[in-house]
């Protein structure tokens, strides 16, 4: 009994939200669920005190499904909450916290402060070297002159800003997840894609936006204000790929909605009967992609914070970092090195050196290799990840087991032993999670290979479909409730 | 289904985990005020940026 006892104190006193008191009915779920929607989307459009010329987004194209906004006090996003799960997750998944979060209500209420202590530590150690260190976002040295503060003060206030946006972010999330509808991570994922998607579908030329969208692309190429080439030579290439109408990521974007919505509904049904009350049926579905989605957004969101290493490595080192480990274009682009590897392949234009134009340098080998280790990463990390999700958020055989027991059910022709039970789960959840998790890695991969509508990505479409399909499913069973009071005893 | 299994089946919802169970000495913050303060702080660093 070591670190638990330690820890106590601090984990128990952790700031939460309260809890609402009884039934909160629907009406004012979607109204606590509209109202922090709107403010995340007022305060991404809140850019920093202090801040000057703006610098590169450091995240790059992991925004999409970071959330947040460059230069913005939601500059940090959910990256920290993220990467607190990450750090959570191996904890759990190699069993070195020893937190029982199924039955134990102590343990519970440590393993809460654990995750909220975390992010508040991943606030700081993200924000701290996106102002201090690399220059992601320079102070203005006219705000330093006029407060007197030097340009470490501006920096200082910088920080504090991204600070207390990180920390709202989480306990916005607390708020949807206690009294609105769905969590708020997910909440804020879809709406940052779903802006994208919008975007990338609609956007109308001369609206200041830097794209036109496919459709309004489209017509202008019907009309004959968009030139393309003949169809024969270089117009193929651009109706296929190009990144504002290209046909291909029309498909794609298409492909991964249907894949999904599919995958949903893929699974294998253990059936079950109530012990005591006879004819009382009912079946547990362990579906294909039953650690659902998000395992992947761990994964990627290793793969940005190595990258963000590298930036904040090139902008320490500068010409003396080795070629080794990174070369850098003036975009803040890896161009070669160990951190040209292992960047994903996040557009077509990444891996088809036509695409990329004059900004093509990389050798064929070089290409192959990159695309090979972002493979490898997503689908062994996306079954890893599967796996270790599993087993922390309960849904592992020995803990479905327990509750399929405990709501008195059991598996018609075995006793009635939650050991039993298990046996049978074990049959199909681990191969089910490893086989659901390495596919949506795939998937997530030969999405970005291909190009997506709005340049969302593959992971960043995959969790907005799953996370919608979830969040109808909640609304459609909230209703259910609304409708029969009944209900809610049953549920709960 | 009883209610103190703490939405263990639906738990794959959120990356962050809330459960039921709470501390007698945990600070308690209504959810009006994380709304306010963070429109309060929005517009604060809003006003600020228009000031200079």
């Amino acid at each position: 009994m070591g670190w638990k006892e330690t820890a106590e104190p601090v984990l128990t006193r952790m700031p939460s939200v309260a809890r609402p008191e009884g039934h909160v009915p629907f009406k004012r779920k979607l109204a606590w669920t509209a109202g922090v929607l709107v403010l995340y989307f007022f305060l991404t459009n809140v850019y920093l005190y202090g801040l000057g010329t703006a610098g590169g987004d450091i995240f790059g194209r992991f925004r999409s499904i970071l959330a947040g906004g460059q230069g913005t006090i939601l500059q940090l996003g959910i990256g920290p909450i993220v990467t607190a799960s990450i750090v959570l997750q191996l904890l759990g998944g190699a069993d070195l916290l020893g937190l029982d979060t199924q039955n134990n209500p102590r343990d519970q209420v440590l393993y809460q402060g654990l995750q909220k202590l975390l992010v508040v530590v991943m606030c700081i150690l993200t924000g701290l070297p996106m102002v201090f260190a690399g220059g992601f976002l320079p102070p203005s040295p006219a705000v330093a002159q006029g407060l007197g503060i030097g340009l470490m003060g501006v920096k200082m206030l910088l920080f504090a800003q991204i600070f207390a946006g990180g920390i709202l972010i989480l306990y916005m999330d607390e708020v949807i997840s206690k009294w609105g509808v769905g969590s708020g991570v997910g909440l804020f994922i879809v709406a940052g894609v779903s802006q994208r998607l919008i975007g990338g579908f609609f956007a109308l030329p001369g609206i200041g936006s830097e794209q036109v969208g496919f459709f309004p692309s489209w017509i202008l190429i019907a009309i004959g204000e968009q030139p393309i080439g003949s169809l024969f030579g270089a117009g193929l290439q651009q109706v296929l790929m190009s990144p504002q109408f290209g046909l291909i990521r029309l498909v794609t974007t298409i492909f991964i909605f249907v894949v999904v919505v599919y995958a949903e509904s893929v699974r294998v049904e253990i059936p079950l009967s109530n012990a005591r009350v006879k004819g009382a049926r009912g079946r547990f579905p362990v579906k294909l992609i039953y650690a659902s989605v998000l395992p992947m957004i761990l994964v990627r969101a290793l793969q940005a914070n190595l990258q963000f290493l590298g930036r904040i490595l090139q902008a320490q080192l500068g010409n003396g970092m080795p070629a080794w480990l990174g070369v850098y274009d003036a975009n803040g682009q890896a161009t070669g090195g160990f951190f040209y590897y292992i960047s994903p392949i996040q557009t077509p234009a990444d891996w088809i050196p036509q695409l990329a134009g004059s900004a093509a340098s990389a050798e064929l080998w070089q290409i192959a290799l990159r695309v090979s280790v972002d493979l490898t990463f997503m689908v062994v990390g996306g079954a890893i990840f599967a796996v270790f999700w599993v087993e922390t958020t309960d849904m592992g055989p020995e803990a479905t087991a327990q509750q399929i027991h405990g709501s008195g059910m059991q598996i018609p022709g075995f006793r009635q032993n939650p050991g039993v039970i298990e046996k049978v789960l074990e049959r199909y959840i681990p191969q089910v999670t490893v086989i659901g998790g390495a596919l949506v890695g795939l998937l997530a991969v030969m999405a970005n290979m291909l190009g997506t509508i709005g340049g969302v990505g593959g992971t960043g479409l995959l969790l907005t479909v799953s996370i919608t399909y979830k969040l109808y499913e909640e609304i459609a069973e909230e209703q259910l409730m609304e409708m029969h009071p009944m209900m809610r005893q049953m549920f709960g | 289904m009883s209610s103190n299994d703490g939405g263990g089946l639906m738990s794959s919802a959120g990356l962050v985990r809330y459960f039921d169970a709470e501390d007698k000495n945990a600070i308690r913050i209504d959810p009006k005020t994380v709304v306010a303060f963070g429109a309060f702080f929005g517009v604060l660093v809003q006003i600020l940026n228009l000031i200079l």
